[in-house]
This record gives C-alpha cells, structure tokens and sequence, in this order.
C-alpha cells in the first residue's frame, strides 16, 4: 500500500468576505441587519443595554427572572396561547445575557421573521408581569440554579469571581445570580427593571436573505411603543491584580473529580491589546493544542480537557483557565498549570505556536461564521462594543499580522502568575495536604 | 410543504476499493467541509471490550504513518480549521472544516490515519488516551448529578447480548483492560475504506474531490471480511414493565420513561419524531403544559422529549422531568406515565400537529445551515441507507405524519408494558 507522504500545499485562498451590513434607523431605534442571499432561515436578536452589569447589587438574577417572566403572558394573549403562537411558527424566544447586554431572539424560516420579530416585540414590550406569575417564575428560577448548583463548577466560579472583583460590587458576584439572590427577589424588583430597561428601544439584529426580508417593517414592530433614549454606560473600571497567590478549597465530599478555576483579572474589551492578548490566551489554553491541554491531558493524562483564555466586556475582563481533573492528580496538574502560565508570562510565545494560533482565529472567521445565528452573534458584537461594519475584516488582518515580539509581549504584561487565585472544587478531605504541600499559596477554606 | 429537505446538488461515487465519496458544491462561503462515517460503533463491541470503539476514535489523533502525534491537530487549527469526532452505538465519525485552500491537506490527514494509524500506535498512547477517556467518564458520567442515567436505561431497555445493551464510554474495568494488539486489530477490522463514507460539502467541485480522493484515498486496500455487528432489531420483550430507583446525591426527584420504538429511518421513527415533539419539545408541548404549567408538578426547564436516532434496532424514546420542591418521586412519575398513556387516547389537534412540524422543519433547516451540518447529514444517509439524497426525504415524511398515526403508534410502541421506569431519589443527609 502505498499512502502519500509529503504534506500537500495550500491551495489558492478565495478571500473571506463579511456579509454586508446594512445599519438603519427606524421607529426609534437601530436596524442592524446583514444580507445572507439564499438562506432559508433568519434570525433576529432584539438587543437591550439590560445586561447584568444593570442589576442592582444583592438583586442578581433579576434580568434572568424577567426573561422567564416574559412568556407568562402579554397584553394580548395568554402563556398558552403566547407558546403555541411563537411554536406555531418554528420557533421559540431564546433569551440570553451577559454582562453587556440582554438579548431576545428569533430563528425561523424567513418568509415567518415578521411574525415572529412582531410575537417577540409583544413579549418584550407587553407583558402581564402579573404578581401571581411572576413570583411562581422567580420560585421556578431559584431552583433551576439550585439544580445547576449541584453540578461542580457553578461554586468555584463564583468563589473565584468574588476573590477578584469583590463580593460588594456587581462584578464580583455570579453573572445569573445565586439560588438565594433570586429567591430573594419581589414582584416589584421585576417590573421596575423591566420599565427602567426594557421600554426603551435598544437595536434589532437581523442575519437573513434581506431580499426576502422589510427592514423597516421589522424595525416598526420590534420598537413600537418603546421611548427613552440610552442610557450612560459606564466607563471601564479599574481593577488591579492583587498580589500573593492564594488557593481557596471548596468542599465537594465525595467527588471523583476536582474543578479547577484559575484566574485574576484582565484588561476591558475595548483595550488596544485586545488581539495579542487574545493570541497569548489561545497558545496558552485557548485550543485544543494549546500548552495547557497539549500538557494536562495529553502529555499527563490528569484530564478530559483544560482550557483558558482572557474574556473581556465593557468594563472589565478576566484571565481564568478551567478544568476538572482527577482526585488523586489534583496537586500535580495545579502545579503544572500554574507553571505553564509562569512560563508562558516569563519566556512569551515561539514562532511556531503563534502561527497555528493567529492561523486558527483567522480561519476561524470564515469557518464558523456561515450560519445565521452565528453572523446575527457577529453583528451584535459590533453593536455592543461599537465597531465599523468592516470590523472582521479588520480583525483577521490584525490576528495575521501579530508577531512574537507583539504577542509575547501582551504574555509578559497581562499574565499575573503570582497575583492568581486557584479555586478547587473537590474532596477537601483528600487533597487538601497536598495543596499545601505544593506551596503554591496559602489553603484557605471557602465558608459556606 | 417542501419537495426536498436537500435543495442542494449531490454526486457521489466509488473507488475501487470500495471507499464512497459524496459531494455537495455550495459556494457561498469559502469553507469546505470534511466529513467520515466509518461504519463501526459501540453495536459491534463484544463482551469485555466495552468502550473500545470510542476509546479507539481517541487514538485516532494521536499520529499515523506520515503525521507525527499531536499533529493532526495542529494542522487542522494552524489551517484555521475546526475538527472533532464522536463516537455512538452506531457509528464514528469525523469532521473538519476548512478554508476551502485547505481541502487537500484535510484528505490528506484522513488517508494517512485511515491507511496508516498502526504503525504509529504505540502502548505509551494508548495508556495517555486510556487515562483520558477514564477523565472523560468521570466528568460526564460520574461527576454530575444524573450524569449515569444514560448509562442505566440502555441495559433496562436491551437485554444481555444486545448490541445497545451497554453505553458507549464502556466500563472502568473493560478499559483497564484494554491492550494494544486489540486496538491494532479493531483498526485493520473496522478502519477499511469500504467501511467508509467520506463526505465534502462547501467550496469545491465534485470532480475535484473525486480525484483528490483518488490521489490521497486510491491505494488502501479493501478489507473483505468485516464483520457485522450483531442482528438487534428482534427485541425479545419481557411483558413487564422495567423500573428502576436510584437513590443517589442529586437536588430533586428526576424520573425518565424510556421505550422502544422504531429504528431511525423506517416510517415508524418518523411517527416517533413528531410525536416526541409533540409531547416534549417547547413550552406549547403536552408535558410543559400538563406538568409544568398545568399541575405544577415539574420544574419548566426540565420536561423534555426526544427520540435518539439510533438506525440499528428500534430506537430509544426518552421522557424526562424533574420534581418541583414538595413534589415526590412518584406523583411525578405516575403524571408523566399519564401524560405518555394518553398519546393514544386523546387526539392529537391540528395546532398541536402544526406546532410541532414547525419546530421540526426550523430544526431541520438548522442543521442544513452550515456546510459541516450538511456533511454528516449526507455521510450517515450514505452509510445507513445507502444513498446520500434520502436525507431530501425525512423533512417531507415528518411533515406528512397524521394525528391518526400517532395514536397508532403510542398504542403499539408506548404501551406500560414495554415501559422502562428510572426515578432518582436525594438521598437523606445528615443536617
């Protein structure tokens, strides 16, 4: 048999291109659209500045209460009549959120988008919020968290958030809250925050064939009856890595696994070294390649899988690598972790690490952005972080032309080995002299 | 109602030693996918090798004749690509997507290991990889709270000696156990280019593909006597209802109703298939609105429905919600029971019908969104039933499934005594 050798070359590239983007001001609000000719589904993503950097401290979770509260009925219909309406169609109202943003979305065969933008704004704008409901919902989401709660990872990352960014601000504690937060939460915490935040227009994302598609329409039902300009959104905040490594246990008795998350904070979105610094992530932990995973599992064996990156939003960001790793490895795969990042803050990047890295979040850009969620979640980033409709474009260009010296650089300035926080989540009974035999930092027991 | 759940242009062909090689040319975007079906999966793994053919998928990234180990990664993403492989009770497959550039050394990649794996498999990969999917096990299966269900409802649907009898991550002890002539041996069995569907969608022409196929797939040799894994579509029944209680660390009472139905592919799986939505899927479904709206006795977010698309044997249906706080295990379980019995005796109406085709259909279209989802599509058509452009028939055949036939087949399939019962219990802590 003879199978061939040599490594075949590149062919010709055929340059990626961006879907157009059309921006247009409707009713009110923003219209930001881009053309997928010949896509048979569409989807559209009402975006609103109600993210949970909105949430006052100690309600967290209410944004997330809300978007449950939402499909509970509207002016027009009942919870049952609204289900069937939107299901009736394809679809179902995804909600999401993040730091920056609330989102509302719609994925249907295009020629039902209008119905559908016109079922979503209904929900969005129009719901009974009646107090009976809205306290079962809140009663429901309390204990969804307490489901995902009882899985490991959910504690350990918000021990970790709270180490880094404080337990008193918003930031620091968890994105969708906690089972008591939202237990905690009234009636009236959810209707404020829907009146204060979900009245005004915020911009509607539309990824489809917009020659099958009315723009203005669209944007004439997603913001009728919205008013209220926007809303001052903050500048970035400050937060310094705090120095002295620290390892803090949280018990979870029993289990065959310990969840590792390590992190300290990390430069904002908008940050000049937003592209070096996401290349020195992705060669650190980022792939599937990367020094971490290359190490941890394929080298030691101690894991499924280990990653980490710098993730980032308006205001702030953080570095963090996560994993979960066997019980009795769990010393060991730290210590090699945390001197993977050492070595990489110390030492940077090598040529041939860089090149699969810059190439993969290149190619990446052509690669995932094909389907229409995926471009509408493109065109919301340009959105929320105000960027110019050739922002891919730009981007690839950028990760192509980050060299070691740029890259190793952005290592040796935001990598803060000796300021990181370690959190295990595992067996305390069992690993937790080894951890203090690493020496890595002082063991402390997170208190319930 | 469309004519075809494939609007896109097929070719196909097959080289002389046996490996099929489908093409689908679309040229909206300049990505290409790759796509293998190799038609061997956890169905055909005997006694004491459980886990094997998954454990097996592992290895078969970590290097070949011409591609050193951890390479094949590294030139997948350093061509800016993304790649995975799964493995099932069915099949394994594996996939790359591309820039289009880089379709040759994609084919490439997958020749070499196709035609070259062995002498690069050595026993210090095979121990990493074992310690690996062993991690794999521990964080999906035995970490988590309900993590082992699936685990549980294949032996309680599929007797001893069943190929869907046991899951496919396999047992702790079979993968202690593994040893390198075995693996070495599954690959010369199993990993044959007429056991073989390779499957590209995107950015190149059939013509193209065809010939590089050729070049980097032509001079492996076809293996003729493969084995087949063993006959599962007789499912002895034992006219008695199976029930399991798992009393265990978890945060509420969770109960799954499993049954057997029809294998994926046939008539009756499509019944299945909109029946499942019917009753699970969306807020609008019979189970959200009996249990977690109408009675309350559900958590929302935890009613479901679903079919697993298993083509070897009649496939699995499974149930599932969980308990809302001061609600047992077995109010729970005896609602769910009743809202499965009356698939057949309360009618299905026409908005339900209509409501769950719709989700079906964007589900659908979904899948067909990207060029990689278009390429498993076609390699398992192609694997399963022989022909790449049946996949244009199962959106039609979902889409002409009748209120009658649902009730005709929750009447034959879903019957209570052919019902699998699993509840989960919290254990009693110590306060």
């Amino acid at each position: 048999m003879t199978l061939i050798a040599a490594r075949p070359g590149t062919g010709v590239a055929r340059p990626y291109r961006f879907p157009t983007v059309v921006r247009r001001d409707v009713a009110g609000g923003r219209v930001v659209a881009a053309h997928l000719p010949g896509q048979n589904l569409a989807v559209a993503v009402l975006l609103l500045d109600a993210g949970a950097g909105r949430e006052p401290v100690g309600k967290e979770g209410l944004a997330g209460v809300l978007a449950k509260a939402l499909e509970e009925g509207t002016a027009q219909r009942d919870a049952t009549a609204f289900a069937l309406a939107v299901e009736g169609l394809g679809t179902e109202l995804v909600t999401g959120m993040d730091w920056d943003s609330f989102q509302v979305s719609v994925q249907v065969p295009v020629e039902r988008l209008g119905a559908a933008v016109e079922l979503l704004a209904e929900a969005v704008r129009t719901p009974r919020l009646e107090p009976e409901d809205v306290r079962r919902v809140r009663d429901d989401e309390a204990n969804a968290l307490r489901m995902d709660w009882a899985n490991p990872g959910p504690r350990a990352d918000a021990v970790l958030r709270a180490d880094l960014f404080g337990h008193d601000n918003r930031w620091g504690r968890p994105m969708y809250g906690d089972p008591e937060s939202v237990a905690a939460l009234d009636v009236e915490d959810v209707t404020v925050f829907h009146s204060e935040w979900f009245i005004r227009p915020g911009t509607l994302v539309v990824a489809g064939d917009l020659d099958r598609l009315d723009l203005d329409a669209l944007g004439a039902a997603a913001f009728a009856g919205t008013g209220g300009g926007p809303a001052d959104r903050g500048g970035p905040i400050d937060v310094s890595p705090r120095p002295g490594r620290r390892i803090i246990l949280v018990d979870r008795p029993g289990s065959v696994q310990s969840t590792l998350r390590l992190g300290h904070p990390s430069p904002h979105r908008a940050h000049p070294d937003h592209v070096p610094m996401t290349l020195a992530g992705t060669v650190l932990g980022g792939a599937f390649t990367s020094r971490l995973n290359h190490l941890i599992r394929e080298v030691r064996g101690y894991t499924y899988g280990i990653r980490g990156d710098f993730a980032s939003s308006r205001r702030f960001g953080r570095f963090a690598v996560a994993s979960g790793v066997q019980t009795a490895v769990t010393a060991p795969a730290l210590v090699e972790a945390v001197g993977e990042i050492t070595r990489t803050q110390l030492t940077g990047v090598t040529e041939d690490e860089l090149a699969v890295a810059r190439s993969w979040r290149a190619g990446q850009l052509s690669v995932e952005l094909q389907s229409p969620r995926a471009i509408a979640s493109a065109l919301t980033t340009l959105v929320v972080h105000d960027l110019p409709d050739d922002y891919h474009a730009r981007l690839r260009e950028s990760l192509l032309a980050a060299d070691v010296a740029q890259v190793s650089a952005a290592a040796a300035a935001h990598l803060h080995p000796e300021a990181l926080t370690l959190v295990v989540e595992g067996d305390a009974a069992l690993i937790r002299d080894d951890l203090v035999a690493t020496g890595l930092g002082e063991v402390t027991d997170h208190q319930v | 109602m469309p004519d075809s759940g494939y609007p896109w242009p097929i070719e196909t062909t097959r080289l002389d030693n046996g490996l099929r090689v489908v093409v689908s040319e679309d040229r909206t975007a300049p990505a290409v996918a790759v796509n293998l079906w190799y038609d061997v999966g956890s169905r055909h793994e005997p006694a004491g090798q459980t886990g094997f053919a998954h454990l097996f998928e592992h290895l078969m990234f970590e290097g070949s004749l011409n591609v050193a180990k951890t390479e094949h990664m590294k030139l997948i993403q350093g061509a800016g690509g993304s790649l995975n492989a799964t493995t099932n009770p069915d099949r394994t497959n594996y996939f790359e997507t591309v820039p289009a550039e880089q379709l040759e050394l994609a084919l490439w990649l997958e020749a070499d290991r196709m035609g070259g794996l062995v002498p690069a498999l050595t026993q210090e990969t095979l121990d990493n990889q074992r310690d690996v999917v062993k991690n794999e096990r521990r964080q999906r299966y035995e970490n988590v709270p309900y993590g082992d269900a699936w685990l549980r409802l294949l032996p309680l649907l599929y007797p001893p000696g069943h190929p869907y009898h046991h899951a496919t991550i396999g047992s702790m002890a079979d993968l202690n156990a593994a040893d390198l002539a075995t693996f070495q041996e599954f690959h010369a069995r199993y990993y044959a280019p007429n056991n073989a569907v390779l499957t590209v969608v995107g950015d190149a022409s059939a013509a193209e593909v065809f010939a590089l196929a050729e070049k980097y797939f032509g001079a492996i040799p076809a293996r003729a006597d493969i084995p087949a894994a063993p006959d599962g579509r007789d499912v002895a029944t034992t006219g008695r209802a199976a029930v399991e209680t798992v009393t265990a660390d978890v945060p509420a009472p969770r109960v799954y109703v499993a049954h057997r139905t029809h294998p994926f592919g046939t008539p009756g799986y499509d019944v299945t298939t909109v029946l499942a939505a019917v009753l699970g899927s969306g807020r609008g479904s019979r189970l959200y609105q009996r249990l977690a709206d109408g009675e309350r006795i559900a958590q929302p977010d935890t009613v479901g429905a679903y079919g697993v698309d298993l083509a070897h044997a009649p496939a699995p249906l499974i149930v599932t919600a969980t308990a809302r706080p001061g609600v047992t295990a077995e109010r729970l379980a005896a609602g769910v029971a009743e809202v499965v019995d009356e698939l057949a005796t309360v009618p299905v109406t026409h908005a339900e019908l209509d409501r769950a085709k719709a989700l079906l259909s964007t589900a659908w279209w979904r899948q067909m969104s990207t060029v990689d989802g278009r390429a498993d599509t076609l390699g398992r058509y192609a694997t399963q039933f022989g022909d790449p452009a049946k996949a244009a028939e199962r959106l039609p055949a979902w889409l002409t499934v009748t209120a009658e036939q649902i009730a005709e087949t929750a009447a034959e399939v879903l019957g209570a005594a052919d019902r699998v019962t699993l509840t989960y219990v919290p254990e009693e802590k110590p306060s």
